[in-house]
């Protein structure tokens, strides 16, 4: 509709008709545009007299959709990969944050995080899925709404472990920081959630203070809101009169019963949990208390210095106890009558382990330890020496005293009292063949020690050979085990053989494949691989053969005597071209091989059309050729080469030369 | 600057992991049928071996690449190694000690006071990090040490490194910045 001035006259005045789509001047006449391009929207009928307007939606953002022509398909061929990426999290965004219900700025911000976190490069390796959920989570952070990383997970059905290494790492690339979370959002969710009907606003204010109040009272540090949530919302909605159990509490905040019941008594324990509801909604308390763990920790402590201190007035109250029986039982054995006679034999056997008790009940200190085996066999090796020592000392009078010094430990209630007696009669059978076993390992060590020492790169400083070789089993014990664990692994062990029984098929082929061919020159090892592999027989093995020879020869003249030599000998041309070319020479150069490469295909698909062979033609290249031939190596060569051919010419009559020679003129 | 209190912090090493190899290919059934203290994973392809004193924890693959865990300290993890090592060589194998390595050290420390993990995160952005539904602890990473230092509100941190002396330089980096966030004890 631009009023432009005609070309022709200079009128102002033209005349623009829509449905015609031209511009016409009123003043000369002249046509100053035909078929305008109208941007109007334009209707078509469709099937059973529905009109529709044409054209399509196009979005503002999002990938540069090449516009769909009538040849659909093959346009959208041509769509980048990247495109196709952001096209994909689009959907999938829209997919999941409908399920959310967030806001359509919402879903365009994640879209946004989408966009940069494709640009970096940080899709790569991790699922869409959890890329996507990240986003979403990291718009809710930063919107604080008051979703949860759980119901992301939910509805994924992914661990929220995995979810949030990734909402962390996405957090950090993009240095987006999102804000701490505060239980308090979390309240009216789950308020509704809980259905308290008219009074929900209510309860939520009260749960809001209580939130507060814990927080003040370092409950809410390293905890999950949730569960404070759960915690505050039961306590209102028990001050407000309804009754939520914690079934219900906790299948609305998704946290478990302990916690929840963790976090009503840590909340027991706070100072405002005295109050009463009317004094709490009122008043708030200066004071703060320390975080739960922390309190517990102290517990502990102070717990294990109890402990402690009572130990110590244990043994205490112990040394006493013991000084009192000692003087009722001398009394007591006073009194007594003495045994005598047959007796007198019994008490005797009974000594020594009543002499161990006896030394072992007046140092009870000290056998308290952790080293059992080595420590109890030194303390015996002792004792007995002190038993024997005491038993010179003692007269026949202590015996009877022993007897009853063996009753009496038993019979006190201290912890290591009562241990020990047990524990000298058990091991007093042991000591000797445990001493006798360390001499043993000693005098095998020394033995070994200067082998080993050879071989050895290890330093030795520090290790206690002995305690080494106790790691290690005899062959008894070896067998036993060996048994043992086959019968316990029967099953894997089967598994395993079952799968080795496919790999000796593999093994075998490959054994065949790999069979060395032992060849002093490239020449015999052609030879012997085209004797073990006759593949095809539409290859023409004589010319192979003959590859050898051109080979050698070429080493030595280069590649101009090749040329040269090429047109004298027509008939064995191909046939020494053919060698050249299987001869690996590093002297040959790239177009050549091409060329003689282009000849072996041609020859061999050209050979099966030949009918016959001529026998007689091949001694008289095959002689032709050696005389030109400089070097005597080749020759030699050539000869064998010469024997081997004949005899496979001759078996391989119907592919002859015949097929090389008719090549030639084909080839060039 | 001597950043800590008057009371000098014990930064307790709890687990020292190490690595070395011996050189030679070892057969796991034999270790696993001679041995004592040893459990055989075929599916895995490992055996694991538990010596008393060190007291350590040796994770040992065929190949003889071994990764020794539980000692408490660097010269203690490597008394371990060359334990295990003589032990092995005991068993048949010619083995050679190399390669010998300290990959990780994990060491607790208590601090005197709590810490508010919220302000903490808040002063240390992109370097701490905490999220409470995942774990209680907030997570500070030092890059050029390779240290990462978990702190929980109670005012412990967990410090994990490449050796101790890394270890302990964390500690003293972090301590005043946790000394900003603290938060006073009443009781």
């Amino acid at each position: 509709m631009s009023s432009r001035v005609c070309q022709t006259c200079g009128g102002t005045d033209i005349d623009v008709d829509q449905a015609r789509g031209s511009a016409v001047c009123t003043g000369c006449g002249s046509v100053l545009e035909d078929n305008i391009i109208v941007s109007e929207v334009q209707f078509v009928e469709g099937s059973g007299g529905v009109s529709s307007a044409v054209g399509q939606f196009v979005s503002a953002d999002g990938p540069v959709k090449a516009p769909l022509l009538g040849s659909g398909f093959h346009t959208s061929v041509g769509k980048e990969s990247r495109a196709q990426t952001l096209q994909n999290g689009k959907r999938q965004i829209q997919q999941l944050g409908s399920q959310l219900q967030l806001n359509q700025h919402c879903l365009d911000t994640a879209f946004n995080f989408f966009k940069m976190v494709v640009n970096k490069h940080l899709t790569r390796g991790r699922k869409t899925e959890h890329v996507i959920a990240a986003c979403l989570y990291l718009v809710c952070r930063t919107e604080g709404t008051p979703h949860m990383l759980l119901d992301l997970s939910d509805l994924l059905q992914v661990n929220v472990y995995i979810l949030g290494k990734t909402f962390l790492l996405l957090a950090r690339e993009l240095c987006i920081n999102a804000p701490a979370i505060d239980p308090c959002l979390y309240i009216p969710r789950f308020a509704h959630m809980l259905e308290f009907g008219v009074k929900t606003h209510e309860v939520s204010m009260t749960a809001l203070r209580l939130v507060q109040r814990m927080k003040r009272d370092w409950m809410h540090t390293g905890r999950r809101p949730s569960g404070l949530c759960g915690a505050a919302l039961l306590v209102a909605a028990r001050m407000h009169k309804f009754r939520r159990t914690v079934k219900d509490v906790i299948s609305v905040v998704k946290v478990c019963q302990n916690t929840l019941r963790k976090r009503l008594t840590e909340f027991e324990d706070t100072p405002t949990s005295q109050l009463t509801i009317d004094e709490f909604m009122r008043v708030d308390l200066e004071q703060e208390c320390d975080p739960p763990s922390f309190i517990a920790a102290q517990h502990k402590a102070k717990m294990q210095q109890l402990e402690q201190e009572l130990a110590k007035k244990l043994d205490e109250v112990e040394g006493e106890i013991s000084c009192y029986k000692d003087e009722i039982e001398n009394e007591l054995e006073k009194s007594r009558p003495k045994l005598r006679g047959i007796y007198a034999a019994y008490a005797k056997q009974i000594d020594p382990d009543d002499v161990e008790v006896l030394s072992t009940a007046t140092e009870p200190e000290e056998l308290v330890v952790e080293d059992a085996e080595l420590q109890a066999a030194t303390q015996h090796l002792t004792q007995d020496f002190l038993c024997q020592v005491i038993q010179e000392e003692e007269g026949q009078d202590k015996k009877t005293d022993d007897n009853e010094h063996e009753l009496v430990p038993e019979k006190e209630d201290t912890g290591p009292q009562r241990q020990v007696p047990p524990l000298a009669i058990i091991l007093g059978k042991l000591p000797r063949s445990a001493s006798l076993d360390l001499q043993q390992t000693f005098q095998a060590f020394n033995k070994s020690g200067t082998e080993w020492s050879a071989i050895l790169e290890l330093d030795l400083d520090g290790i206690d050979d002995q305690e080494i070789d106790k790691y290690i089993l005899n062959e008894k014990e070896v067998q036993v085990k060996t048994e043992l664990w086959m019968k316990e692994n029967a099953e894997y062990l089967k598994e395993q053989r079952g799968q080795d029984c496919y790999h000796p098929h593999y093994h075998t082929r490959q054994h065949k494949k790999r069979e060395q061919i032992e060849a002093s020159t490239a020449s015999e090892a052609i030879e012997k691989m085209l004797e073990k592999k006759r593949i095809s027989n539409k290859i023409n093995y004589d010319v192979l053969r003959d590859l050898n020879r051109g080979g050698v020869g070429s080493g030595g003249g280069g590649s101009p005597s090749r040329a040269s030599s090429d047109p004298p000998h027509p008939n064995t041309s191909t046939r020494k071209r053919l060698s050249r070319s299987r001869r690996k020479d590093p002297q040959r150069k790239a177009h050549e091989v091409n060329q003689d490469l282009v000849e072996n295909s041609v020859t061999m698909t050209t050979q099966t059309t030949q009918a016959a062979a001529d026998p007689p033609t091949v001694p008289e290249p095959e002689t032709s050729p050696a005389p030109t031939r400089p070097p005597p190596n080749v020759e030699e060569d050539e000869e064998e080469d010469e024997e081997m051919e004949e005899e496979c010419v001759s078996a391989l009559q119907l592919v002859g030369d015949y097929g090389c020679e008719m090549e030639e003129e084909d080839i060039f | 600057m001597d950043s800590s209190n008057d009371e000098a912090l014990d930064i307790i090493v709890t687990n020292v992991v190490a690595t070395f190899r011996t050189r030679c290919h070892l057969n796991l059934r034999t270790i696993a049928l001679e041995g004592t203290n040893v459990i055989y994973k075929p599916e895995v392809g490992k055996v694991l071996m538990k010596l008393r004193k060190p007291m350590i924890t040796a994770s040992i693959w065929s190949s003889g690449k071994i990764i020794c865990t539980g000692a408490t300290s660097e010269d203690e993890a490597k008394l371990g190694a060359r334990r295990l090592a003589r032990c092995l060589q005991k068993l048949g194998f010619k083995v050679r000690f190399s390669a010998f390595k300290v990959v990780n050290v994990l060491a607790v420390c208590s601090m005197p006071f709590a810490v508010h993990l919220i302000d903490f995160t808040k002063n240390n952005r992109p370097i701490a990090s905490y999220e409470p539904e995942l774990h209680p602890a907030a997570t500070y990473r030092i890059k050029n040490l390779k240290a990462t230092i978990q702190v929980f509100s109670t005012g412990s941190l967990t410090v994990t490194g490449p050796n101790v002396q890394n270890v302990a330089t964390a500690v003293e980096q972090v301590y005043p910045l946790l000394f900003e966030c603290q938060k006073p004890l009443h009781k």
